[in-house]
């Protein structure tokens, strides 16, 4: 079978802002599919966003996105991408079909097509009623369904969407993830989804990029990254305790947590088997009433990397 | 694209479907831009108010030449005898409108785009904080920047619309009073004086251009309505009543009235309606070309600073 051409290939990329390292020598392939990048503020997300609608261009190395060149091909790369930005984008004024249809003109779609597209995607997103609100009136929930309707207006093939479930309550967010799902899944959009919200990713993508301070910090599956994760166990036991943590400690496990009333939180070492936790109870005449899987998640996982990463030394531009 | 306009696909609209048409280049995105902002603007009562105002000094000048014309073709050639004086009203009537500047020469038009100058400056104020101060008030550049167009798209759009909003109350309305004028008294006014229609089409561009990169770079950079109606007050009253008082006051060199922005495009458009330096008042007035040169060079510095104000950086994050 041929090889899947990739959808984002990046070559040794570094951006500076003057002095500042924004992103240092970055060299990913990703392929097709929904990627979740992932990374606390300053970790250069919004330069790899600049670079890769081709708004910036790379201080030093080479990449490409959907075979598009990212210094040359800038007006060819935003028709081929959708973006969705963080903040609200508005133009106030505006009713909410005009502006979506506003979008697809400036995307380069002749006007009555951009029109008919616009009631389309406004009603497949769900705001076939809302349509003809003033942007003002919108709910922050109704606001970023725009902003992804927007982003959708000319069909693109990929997606960046920039914390798209910012501000949103349970449901909407819920909902929202269930659009982006659907549209990686079953319309074959790539959608790259920058956040902070790990469960976001978790739910969404099946590939992650995680960035910290300019550099890859993990890259991987969603299922792989997860196998990276600790077996954590919450226990309940009753007795004294003191001495099974000790003995936990001497087998290499780590209490995470103790509530004082002999419920712990456990990170057992790789190959830990759960029988082992029975075996160590007995052996001190403690009583284990519940042994309950409760894994590391992705937040858990990304903070737990970041903490063992050693800070890279101070680097300036000539350094 | 899949059809969407059959009957029979109703139910379809729930579903995603594609679209697959061809994409226009980059420079079809000006016109939405722009007829996007004039769309902003026609919403707004103020605007129409203000337009409806800009209007007065246009009827004032339209009337008044028919008028004139019509108590000129009443008075025919019967003389009025007041005390020992025997006077023709057809030869008092040409006097006034000689007076006024309701004679269809250079002066007329000149004279019209000139006094529109208040109105002007308010409307733009407006106009400025609609459809650039709310761009970045409220976030929307990154809306137009992260499609497929550059900031000089952007650019362009928006200088679009504050044209048209320029030509509407200048350009346009002196057009039709050189018409009318026509259409009054003589047709012969259309061949004799074509150069005017070409004066008054180059005037109005030197306005175009010079106020249309002021305001955006205004725009640009004080966003709200109240603090651009106040800088444009500064640069078109304050600066004019400074510059009379430095030259008719203390009677310094009249290069001094080069900080006066609209006296400035008021003399290079008399020179583009080819009228000589006799034809200004007051009389002591710097050279159009040294008028032209302080007006091309804020141009330049607004492209400059509007250049450096929308740059890429701030489109993400």
């Amino acid at each position: 079978m041929a090889s899947v051409p990739p959808l984002i290939e990046l070559d040794h990329v570094s951006r500076w802002y003057g002095t500042q390292h924004a992103l240092k020598d970055l060299t990913v392939r990703l392929a097709p599919g929904r990627i979740g990048l992932l990374g606390p503020n300053g970790a250069g997300k919004s330069t790899l966003l600049k670079i890769l609608l081709g708004l910036l261009p790379p201080s030093s190395g080479t990449g490409c996105v959907l075979g598009l060149d990212l210094g040359r091909s800038g007006v060819e790369l935003r028709r081929a991408v959708g973006y969705m930005p963080e903040a609200d984008a508005l133009v106030p004024g505006l009713r909410g079909a005009e502006y979506v249809a506003l979008a697809g003109e400036l995307y380069g779609m002749p006007r009555r097509e951009a029109q008919r597209r616009a009631h389309e995607v406004l009603t497949y997103l769900g705001m076939e009623d809302a349509r003809y609100r003033r942007l003002e009136e919108y709910s922050t929930g109704m606001k970023q369904r725009l902003k992804l309707a927007q982003a959708l207006v000319h069909d693109p093939p990929l997606l960046l969407l920039d914390e798209p479930t910012s501000g949103l309550d349970p449901s909407g967010r819920e909902a929202m993830l269930r659009l982006l799902l659907a549209l990686g899944r079953e319309h074959g959009k790539s959608i790259l989804l920058s956040t902070h919200l790990l469960g976001d990713v978790e739910r969404v993508c099946e590939t992650v990029l995680i960035l910290h301070q300019g550099r890859v910090l993990l890259q991987g599956g969603v299922d792989e990254v997860r196998t990276r994760r600790q077996d954590r166990y919450r226990l309940q036991v009753e007795g004294d305790s003191a001495t099974f943590r000790e003995e936990l400690r001497l087998e290499g496990a780590v209490v995470l947590h103790d509530n004082g009333r002999g419920e712990l939180r456990v990170a057992a070492p790789p190959g830990w088997a759960t029988r082992a936790f029975f075996a160590l109870a007995d052996n001190h005449a403690v009583l284990l009433r519940g042994v309950l899987p409760d894994d590391e998640d992705l937040e858990e996982l990304f903070h737990r990397v970041l903490a063992a990463t050693p800070a890279p030394p101070e680097e300036s531009r000539h350094g | 694209m899949g059809d969407s306009s059959g009957r029979g696909a109703a139910p379809e609209l729930l579903h995603y479907r594609p679209w697959k048409g061809a994409f226009r280049p980059p420079i079809a995105a000006v016109w939405p831009i722009a007829r996007t902002g004039l769309l902003m603007l026609l919403r707004r009562r103020l605007f129409w108010g203000l337009y409806a105002l800009s209007m007065m000094i246009f009827l004032m000048y339209f009337f008044g030449q028919y008028l004139l014309a019509w108590f000129q073709t009443q008075a025919g050639e019967s003389r009025v005898v007041v005390g020992l004086l025997a006077i023709h009203p057809g030869e008092l009537i040409e006097i006034l409108a000689d007076k006024l500047k309701l004679n269809g020469s250079a002066a007329t038009y000149r004279n019209y785009i000139h006094y529109q100058g208040y109105m002007v400056m308010i409307v733009l104020a407006l106009a400025g904080s609609v459809l650039i101060g709310n761009d970045f008030r409220y976030g929307s550049l990154p809306f137009y920047l992260s499609k497929p167009l550059s900031r000089r798209h952007y650019l362009l759009g928006k200088g679009l619309a504050v044209a048209v909003f320029i030509n509407l109350l200048t350009t346009l309305p002196a057009l039709a009073l050189f018409v009318e004028y026509g259409l009054i008294y003589s047709w012969d006014h259309f061949t004799r004086n074509s150069y005017l229609v070409a004066g008054i089409l180059a005037y109005g561009a030197v306005l175009t251009v010079s106020l249309t990169l002021i305001l955006l770079a205004t725009a640009v950079w004080l966003r709200r309505t109240v603090p651009l109606i106040m800088t444009w007050t500064a640069l078109f009253l304050l600066c004019r009543q400074l510059a009379t008082s430095l030259v008719d006051g203390l009677h310094l060199d009249p290069r001094w009235r080069l900080i006066d922005l609209w006296n400035n495009t008021w003399l290079v458009g008399g020179a583009c309606l080819q009228m000589g330096p006799e034809a200004f008042d007051p009389a002591s007035q710097p050279r159009w070309v040294e008028a032209a040169l302080v007006l091309g060079g804020v141009s330049v510095a607004c492209l400059s600073y509007l250049a450096l104000r929308l740059r890429a950086v701030e489109i993400v994050g």
